[in-house]
């Protein structure tokens, strides 16, 4: 016979579970709450064989695998966010049965009540901006040819090309952190994670910013405003927004 | 011309790319029973975005 376990996907408090019940789990099981000293954490049965050290090293390395499990474990916790405050937990979180997750929630009692504090009311929006690799080209048009293009020459245009590069680079950098700043300003909590890969963002600027926002829901309007008028005054930036999402950068337990 | 994400999706749905950054990068860590080192995650992440520039590679057209 299979051994289960627990997947936990996400914490919350003072909610009525019911709704989760349409909600698929992973493992196309059901849903269940774990309820313990004021928290509930909302949990489903998984095989130990999938799930387990051994399982989850190699399907860890399978990108189909680890799709469908972020996407459901996405679904899972948009689910509870729609409920109340949710502290998202890290994909493949798993305990080998309910007094197991009790002990978690009861070890992390006080910290995870801050987590909820924090995020209560809240939602991450994210916004990234680009480089544009359009002004990446070198504008050497106003550079005169030496008659006798010798290595000299060479060298030195090879050199005026990198100082503009770095010029360019900087003002990328000083750009995106007064863009940060100002979407900090109107935000209850931000992050700056790390830049993604051009490869990854399928966007051929290089990721100058990717900051997380925590915004609170009475607060959206302002922040959306704030990000249109950042995208007027700086066109070349690319400013990309999307949220509301589950507060995920913001469920940081703190030691 | 700027160039749009390939993955454009609708309001809510998370690119897998933010999604997973999120999933392995940010989020409550609790030790559960079954333990993943956070380097193993780490390296788990690593490897998974050579897999996902791969994919997209074949994706992308060239410009």
């Amino acid at each position: 016979m299979a051994e289960r376990a627990r997947y936990l996907y996400a914490i919350t408090r003072n909610v009525d579970p019911s709704p989760l019940g349409s909600t698929p789990a992973l493992s196309g099981g059901r849903l269940d709450v774990v309820e313990h000293r004021g928290l509930t954490a909302v949990v489903s049965d998984v095989d130990l064989r999938e799930f387990g050290q051994e399982g989850l090293r190699e399907n860890l390395e399978r990108l189909e695998w680890l799709e469908k499990v972020a996407r459901g474990h996405d679904t899972v916790v948009q689910a509870v966010a729609s409920l109340g405050p949710t502290a998202p937990l890290r994909l493949a979180t798993i305990c080998l049965d309910d007094e197991g997750v009790r002990r978690r929630l009861d070890e992390w009692h006080d910290a995870l009540h801050v987590v909820l504090d924090r995020v209560e009311g809240r939602m991450e929006w994210s916004v990234k901006a680009f480089a544009d690799p359009v002004q990446a080209g070198v504008d050497t048009s106003g550079v005169p040819e030496p008659a006798q293009g010798g290595g000299a020459a060479y060298l030195q245009r090879k050199k005026s090309e990198q100082t503009a590069r770095e010029h360019r680079e900087a003002d990328a950098a000083r750009v995106a952190g007064e863009i940060h700043d100002a979407l900090a300003a109107s935000s209850s909590a931000s992050r700056r994670l790390p830049a993604q890969d051009p490869q990854l963002t399928g966007h051929t600027g290089t990721m100058t910013l990717n900051g997380a926002y925590l915004v609170d829901l009475d607060e959206v309007a302002e922040f959306e405003a704030t990000f249109h008028r950042l995208q007027k005054e700086h066109p070349d930036a690319a400013l990309a927004l999307q949220g509301p999402w589950p507060p995920y950068s913001f469920a940081v337990l703190e030691q | 011309m700027s160039v749009q994400p390939t993955d454009a999706s609708p309001v809510g749905q998370i690119a897998l790319v933010d999604l997973l950054d999120r999933l392995l990068g940010t989020g409550v860590v609790l030790a559960g029973d079954v333990v993943i080192s956070l380097a193993g995650v780490d390296l788990v992440q690593v490897r998974l975005h050579a897999l996902i520039t791969t994919i997209r590679a074949d994706m992308v057209e060239p410009r």
